[in-house]
């Protein structure tokens, strides 16, 4: 096995092995890929000088070496995602280093395929989807490779390739008509889910600004019909109430009031998909507010939208929402929570309340004297505000006069409190981006948004957006993240900037949108997506559903049948079918051409029993030796040879 | 074909009756099933599966599907990298027993498809490839044990062409023969001297009398012409030679000469005189109980003698 056909196979294995492994570095510890590379470093360098190659005791030692590097790895436990995944890849980089046979190569394949998998346990998106079909390719070109007599490397690829092709209508319809079942509770192997960066259930003045600049994309919102203008899409999170004078928090009594009424709706309902990405928490966040959802999700006492049984995955959602309500009287409990100051309020608050009328005038004019106050004087909103260590309202109220979305709300609901208004902070995400090209809304980290909501007689909760008084921009355009750089201004896309769309620009709403498309049909493809998408086909039970797949596995691979076995005849030369017309011609008289006979033998013996023939059966024979074997031959050739064998005929004085 | 027939175990193994004309391979003689590696890649997809099942993975789901639906569709794959192929015994060429005979197999592909892999097999599996409407003819062998008619037996053509996760395989049997002639018996023995030739040997004597020297021994010499003396001596075993003994000496290979326990035993004797008076360039001739053979030599004579010996 050193031949170098073999030397081919080898370089083709080890490097769609590497391939396969390289998206791990991100998701397995560094000595595991270490050790991988190492192995593979090893057996690429053992191609060209195979003495270098490890003996058996050297292996065992490495497996023991692999062996205390995979127990030392484990805090995790012995099983599931992450535990699995550094099992196959030493195994696979240990079997690199012991190919002997054709089997080895075999098995070094088949745990490629199971790492590509387990690559998929981390990441399900289209580029990684689209990588591992290219790897594979090569996988199963490798095994072309094998079963040639020689390899041509890019003759095996295309022979990979066709056969990927040609699977892929089938693996469709086996990926739609498969049976999604729920694997049972015992055998989830769940991990806890990697810290990740999204709103929490406090706010501190500037919490918020640390999400500022991310792009992690947190939902994705597909309307069915009208879409709101972007002034009412606030995406309702968590509601917090109670504050230390610092940090604000949600309060004990959310889930009181979702028993008692519910809200008056009017206006436009826009219904609406929201497909949520993974998330820490349970939060859905609909838009403000939703009217009507369907199980899991539950509504708390603050009209927010939670899954209780968070799945820790991509999921779906269809809800209804109405941007105009009225939610009706305030009970004890919430005038309590919503009024709650840590202390008495200090006299230099007492005082700009009382400047702006806070005491006397009536809570609608004290709302917008204060939003005035805000948009009048020298206040700026900054992704970076100077920090705020004591006393943080007071200071941002008189002093910096700088900040982020969530200082303003605190400080908002802090100065409607001392008037004795019911006020509380709400979070969640604002605006989000359109994609045009598949019409929907992605929201992202950086849009997350805090704003006030106020009690008022006879409207209810009142949501204000003391923000938009300071910059106003930010509620009815969009942030354009790529545009932000901490410490600066933050600048807003204008509608000038908006129409010098460049192709960039297209090409990644593009992405985008195939990225949603992707995700929503292929990634989140489940039980009961399956069983809407094939019930709009009539197909409603399992049995008709192995029906279906039965029947078209066997439509198409009868289709492929056609397409692969159909084979073309060689076109028959027709100077030999007319030549065989001269022999049919030939046949009344005795004389039947065999198989095996020439031309020319066959001649013969028709001129030995015609003799008065001879001229012509030497002609006719002589023109088409010429026609058929000859390298040149003309059309008048042939013309000339047709004319023969339609003027030859055998003599009737015979046939008498 | 009825039911008992097309289900026949030997079918699929020996193959159908022997035929005298060229197979085309169809799907009534093309069989096919996964290999050891195709088992394999089974189990790998009920792994995936698990794999899929046990993490709600769609896209793990995709790949098990891909890989499931590659290796079904490579029956198809494999099935015509032989189907359409035209298979054809050709010449045979006759050997002595304990050799191997050779069958030529001319493989015909009259369709527009190359085949990349294919393998013959009689004994031991041979490869070829077919480029579009072309042919090969491939040698097979097979170990012979005793004298008279062999058979071919069963020819297999198989691929695993492209995966090698099935084996595709056609059993084929030719009405092909070839003449197995028997063992040259490893004993060096003079020729007999053989009385029945008498009549004959006066004229081959013509030119004998002139003694030209001695010679080393070498197979073929006649009895008469060993030099005994020499031999007595302990010098060795000397043929005389006589000027103009070249190709006018002439021997009766009689099968009541030939010693052995057996026919066998006999008939390997006179293989072994046959074949050591053709390289000797002796005329010879063959007695044997059913057939008599007039002196000659020349490569005619010789295969007419060695056809004698193998059918009696």
């Amino acid at each position: 096995m050193n031949t170098p056909h073999y030397k081919n196979i080898l370089i083709f294995l080890l490097t769609s092995v590497g391939l396969i492994v390289l998206p791990h570095v991100a998701n397995i510890p560094p000595a595991m890929f270490g050790f991988f590379c190492l192995m593979l470093g090893w057996r690429f360098a053992g191609i060209w000088q195979p003495q270098y190659l490890p003996t058996t005791r050297l292996l065992y030692f490495l497996m023991l070496f692999a062996l205390i590097l995979l127990v030392s790895h484990q805090h995790r436990g012995l099983l599931g995602r992450d535990a699995g995944t550094n099992l196959f890849i030493l195994a696979l980089g240990l079997k690199l280093l012991e190919i002997k046979t054709e089997r080895d190569i075999y098995l070094v394949v088949f745990l490629a395929f199971i790492v590509a998998a387990s690559l998929f346990l981390y990441q399900q998106s289209l580029f990684m989807a689209a990588y591992i079909l290219a790897v594979c390719c090569v996988l199963f070109a490798t095994l072309v490779a094998i079963n040639s007599i020689q390899i041509h490397t890019r003759a095996a690829l295309k022979t990979a390739a066709v056969i990927l092709l040609q699977a892929m209508p089938m693996a469709t319809v086996i990926f739609v008509l498969f049976p999604r079942v729920e694997a049972p509770r015992w055998m989830l192997f769940e991990e806890k889910n990697k810290a990740k960066i999204g709103l929490s259930d406090s706010m501190e003045p500037g919490s918020i600004s640390d999400l500022g600049t991310s792009e992690e994309l947190v939902f994705r919102v597909k309307f069915t019909g009208a879409i709101p203008p972007p002034k009412y899409r606030y995406w309702r999170g968590p509601v917090l109430s109670y504050t230390d004078g610092k940090r604000w928090t949600q309060t004990n009594s959310q889930r009181f009031k979702a028993q008692l009424a519910k809200p008056s709706y009017a206006g436009t309902a826009y219904s609406y998909t929201l497909l949520m990405e993974a998330q820490e928490k349970n939060w859905v966040f609909a838009l403000d507010i939703p009217a009507q959802y369907a199980s899991p999700l539950e509504q708390n006492g603050h009209y927010q939208l939670i899954n209780p049984e968070n799945p820790h995955k991509r999921t779906e959602y269809q809800i209804t929402s109405y941007t105009q309500y009225n939610t009706g009287y305030l009970t004890q409990l919430e005038y309590q929570d919503s009024t709650q100051l840590p202390s008495e309020p200090s006299d230099k608050i007492k005082q700009l309340v009382s400047q702006l009328h806070g005491f006397d005038d009536k809570p609608e004019n004290f709302i917008s004297q204060t939003l005035n106050h805000f948009k009048t004087e020298d206040f700026h909103y900054t992704l970076t505000p100077p920090l705020m260590e004591e006393n943080p309202i007071e200071s941002f109220l008189f002093n910096t006069k700088r900040g982020f979305c969530s200082h303003y709300a605190s400080a908002f609901v802090y100065l409607m409190r001392t008037a004795h208004i019911p006020a509380r902070v709400v979070t969640g995400y604002q605006g989000g981006k359109f994609n045009t090209v598949g019409n929907f809304l992605e929201i992202q980290q950086a849009h997350a948004h805090a704003w006030a909501e106020v009690w008022i007689e006879n409207q209810g909760w009142a949501r204000v957006d003391p923000t938009a008084a300071v910059a106003p921009e930010r509620i009815e355009q969009q942030l354009d993240i790529n545009l932000l750089e901490l410490g600066s201004d933050i600048r807003f896309e204008t509608s000038n900037s908006q129409q010098q769309e460049n192709w960039l620009k297209q090409m990644s709403q593009l992405w985008n949108n195939a990225d949603y498309q992707w995700q929503r049909w292929v990634v989140n493809y489940d039980s009961s997506n399956q069983s809407d998408f094939l019930s709009s086909f009539g197909i409603h039970d399992f049995k008709a559903m192995m029906k279906w797949l039965m029947a078209l596995v066997g439509l198409i691979t009868v289709l492929l049948a056609l397409l692969l076995l159909y084979q073309k005849k060689k076109a028959i030369d027709p100077a030999l079918r007319l030549y065989q017309q001269f022999c049919q011609k030939l046949q009344p008289a005795g004389l039947i051409r065999t198989d095996r006979e020439g031309a020319m033998d066959f001649a013969q013996r028709a001129k030995l029993a015609l003799p008065e023939q001879t001229e012509a059966i030497d002609h006719i024979t002589n023109a088409f030796i010429q026609l058929h074997y000859g390298r040149v031959s003309t059309r008048e050739d042939f013309v000339t040879f047709a004319k023969l064998v339609g003027g030859f005929k055998l003599n009737d004085r015979r046939l008498e | 074909m009825n039911l008992k027939q097309r289900f026949q175990l030997s079918r699929f193994i020996t193959g159908e009756k022997p035929v005298d004309d060229a197979i085309i391979l169809t799907h009534r003689r093309i069989f096919i099933l996964p290999t050891q590696r195709g088992w394999a890649m089974l189990l790998l997809m009920v792994i995936l599966l698990l794999i899929a099942f046990v993490y709600n993975n769609n896209l793990t789901y995709l790949l098990t599907f891909l890989i499931a639906s590659v290796f079904f569709i490579t029956i198809l794959h494999t099935f015509k990298s032989l189907a359409g192929l035209v298979v054809q015994a050709g010449q045979t060429q006759a050997v002595f027993a304990g050799e191997a005979a050779g069958f030529d197999i001319h493989i015909h592909n009259p369709n527009a498809n190359e085949r990349p892999h294919c393998q013959i097999k009689l004994t031991k599996p041979q490869s070829f490839t077919l480029k579009p409407y072309s042919k090969t003819t491939q040698t097979l062998y097979s170990l012979t044990q005793k004298r008279g008619w062999h058979s071919v037996g069963t020819v297999t053509v198989f691929s695993t062409y492209p995966l090698g996760l099935f084996y595709a395989w056609s059993p084929l049997r030719f009405n092909s023969q070839t003449l197995v002639y028997p063992k040259p018996s490893p004993l060096e023995l003079p020729f007999p001297d053989s009385p029945s030739a008498d009549s004959e040997q006066g004229l081959s004597h013509k030119g004998t009398d002139d003694f030209y020297g001695l010679q080393e021994y070498q197979a073929g010499d006649s009895i008469k012409h060993i030099h005994w003396k020499a031999f007595a001596k302990g010098q060795g075993l000397y043929s005389k030679q006589y000027s103009g003994a070249k190709n006018s000496a002439e021997v009766w290979l009689h099968y009541d000469d030939a010693i052995g326990h057996d026919t066998e035993q006999r008939l390997s004797q006179l293989c072994r005189w046959v074949v050591d008076a053709e390289r000797a360039d002796i005329r010879y001739g063959l007695v044997l109980p059913t057939v008599k053979l007039p002196p000659d030599c020349g490569s005619a004579h010789y295969r007419q003698c060695l056809e004698a010996l193998a059918l009696l």
